[in-house]
């Protein structure tokens, strides 16, 4: 499958002032990229999963030009982002900064007419945008108000329209849901999914895993500037090759206990009864591949299955296990 | 959808830049009204003192030094040709600071589009705007003060501010420059607001600057300027004799302004983009 976005060992060092009280101050060196390479296939949704202060949006501000890297390379849509830069610019559609990159004192309309005419599109064709857009966003009603008046979720709405507005075929969405409600959340992750299903290939990073799960086909874990992880979701939780834990729940017999324990794949199994309920809680090597033979043998001895909970690997899991700390955890350089 | 960039659509960024602005700034309508009264206010005080403590002899003296004894429009022509030049000069500025700490100067630089056509679009606004501000502020102080505001050549004095414009645009993209690196604009603003009026001479002729003054006052093209309306509407006489050969020289500054202008703004982008980013305020 052909790459529609691709990075070759790109790195970014900034050197930003520290300061050391009221006049002095001393440049630091911060490398906020190493060398990072990785690509992104055309019509996928590519998750950039890692804490505040990884290097995410510093990765994101390079892809769209508005950063230049200190070394390395890297092409988006077949353009390359320094030659390049302008038809980069036109090739990818971004939300950045989130309600912060909207004219505050502007209607929505006038917002998304405005940007439509900095991507060069004809006076008839922004207001055709313009209007595609506040319908697909159901954001037809608060149209003329000016911006200032809209909620902070109406107007993380509208800066996603705007990132729409020259319907380019990556999109670059960097924590989009935030300051989102859940059904407002979950209304443009449907928006993403369907731009997705239309062919445009989606750059997404946040640090909420769920969403990343959900959403992400491929995902890459960045920390301290470097990628980590790179892999669809179960790659990656494969990857981490942990026992897997499954609670079973039922009316349980000794013997069914018994054939449970022996069962080659299960490790540790730990039983305990509680209101008539047995409780059965299965260690095993190879996670779901087992969960079959558990039922076939609990089954075959009499047993009575009310519940069955395997628990799952999560993404944060894979993070702390590659990179020991927390996805919550804030690793900017202080 | 890649739209293809043609000079039409960078020309129809310009004008959606400037109405853009314009309906930005429709949402202030007290600060339209104000910026009326600032030239009025501001050639009122030397006219005043002008009336208090002139006489005959005052007046011959400044005819002699100016080539008119008229000085109320003399001060008004100043400081409404000052109000033009000082919105051309701090508006870019202004814009690029309003941009930086809203959040849009990033979102603008995502946009294939160069900086310079939505510089040029803030140039058009703030020529539109500040044309007008100054032509009304000419016309109340001129009622106020008593001065005939359609005496002389109108349509000449016209083209020496159309003209004188455009180098001065050019200027400002420097201004722009030293705004985006130093991420302020008011101190800046405070400073060139009095250099400018100094240098362009708001209140008295160039001519009474000691020469290394005068050299530098000429090297700066709103001095030739609002020489230039001076003349074309109360004969006070062309640096060079002849009215198009004053607007020659402006010709000039047109011509190189703009190109050095940009040539610095670019450079500013470009070291920016290399560093922290333009989002950084």
């Amino acid at each position: 499958m052909d790459a529609e976005v691709r990075v070759e060992r790109l790195s970014k060092t900034y050197y930003p002032k520290q300061r050391k009280g009221l006049f002095k101050s001393e440049r630091r060196e911060v490398q906020a990229l190493r060398e990072v390479s990785l690509e992104i296939r055309r019509g996928e949704i590519f998750g950039l999963l890692g804490p505040n202060g990884a290097g995410k949006t510093t990765l994101i501000k390079c892809l769209t030009t508005l950063l230049l890297p200190t070394s390395g390379d890297a092409w988006l849509h077949g353009y390359h982002i320094v030659e390049q830069e302008n038809l980069v610019r036109a090739a990818v559609g971004c939300m950045l900064m989130g309600e912060r990159g909207l004219y505050w004192k502007l209607t929505g309309r006038e917002n998304l007419i405005f940007f439509g005419a900095l991507y060069h599109l004809p006076p008839k064709d922004r207001r055709r945008r313009a209007e595609e857009i506040l319908g697909l966003l159901h954001l037809q009603d608060l149209a003329d108000r000016t911006v200032e008046t809209y909620s902070s979720g109406q107007k993380m709405m509208l800066a996603f329209g705007k990132a729409l507005v020259n319907d380019a075929p990556v999109l670059i969405l960097d924590e989009p849901t935030n300051t989102l409600d859940v059904p407002s959340a979950r209304e443009l992750r449907a928006h993403v999914r369907e731009l997705n299903a239309s062919g445009k290939t989606v750059v997404y990073t946040t640090h909420i895993m769920a969403e990343a799960e959900t959403l992400c086909e491929r995902v890459a874990i960045i920390d301290h500037g470097q990628v980590i992880d790179l892999g669809t979701v179960d790659e990656l939780k494969r990857s981490l090759q942990r026992d897997h834990v499954t609670h079973i729940e039922g009316i349980i017999p000794e013997r069914a206990s018994q054939a449970v324990a022996a069962l080659p794949q299960v490790t540790k199994l730990a039983t305990s009864v509680a209101n008539g309920t047995t409780r059965l809680t299965v260690v095993s090597s190879d996670g779901r591949a087992a969960l079959p033979r558990l039922i076939e043998a609990l089954t075959a001895h009499g047993a009575l299955i009310q519940n069955i909970a395997p628990e799952e690997i999560t993404l944060e899991d894979v993070f702390v296990a590659k990179t020991g700390r927390s996805l919550t955890e804030d690793t900017r350089v202080r | 959808m890649i739209a293809e960039a043609s000079l039409g659509s960078k020309l129809s960024i310009v004008l959606a830049t400037a109405r853009m602005r314009m309906l930005n700034v429709s949402r202030y309508k007290g600060q339209l009204f104000v910026e009326i009264l600032i030239p009025i206010v501001f050639a009122a005080m030397p006219i005043l003192l002008g009336r208090a403590t002139g006489g005959a002899a005052a007046e011959a003296n400044f005819l002699r030094n100016t080539g008119t004894a008229n000085y109320p429009a003399f001060m008004l022509i100043g400081s409404s040709t000052f109000i033009i030049v000082t919105f051309a000069f701090w508006l870019v500025g202004y814009w690029i600071r309003f941009e930086q700490e809203t959040g849009t100067l990033e979102a603008i630089y995502l946009t294939p589009t160069s900086r310079v056509w939505n510089a040029a679009g803030i140039a058009l606004y703030s020529a539109i705007r500040s044309m007008i501000s100054g032509s009304v502020a000419y016309l109340i102080g001129s009622l106020i003060f008593g001065v005939n505001p359609l005496q002389g050549q109108l349509l000449l004095a016209l083209a020496f501010i159309l003209v004188g414009l455009v180098p001065l645009f050019g200027m400002t993209l420097l201004f722009g420059a030293l705004v985006m690196k130093v991420k302020e604009a008011n101190s800046l603003v405070n400073l060139m607001q009095w250099t400018v009026s100094l240098l362009m001479g708001v209140f008295f002729p160039v001519a009474v600057f000691p020469p290394l003054m005068r050299l530098l006052a000429l090297a700066f093209p709103p001095t030739w300027m609002v020489n230039g309306v001076r003349s074309a509407l109360l004969g006070v006489g062309y640096f060079f004799g002849e009215w198009y050969l004053d607007l020659a020289v402006l010709w000039g500054f047109l011509l190189i302004a703009p190109l050095l202008g940009f040539w610095v703004f670019s450079g500013m982008e470009r070291n920016i983009r290399r560093r922290e980013g333009v989002g950084e305020y």
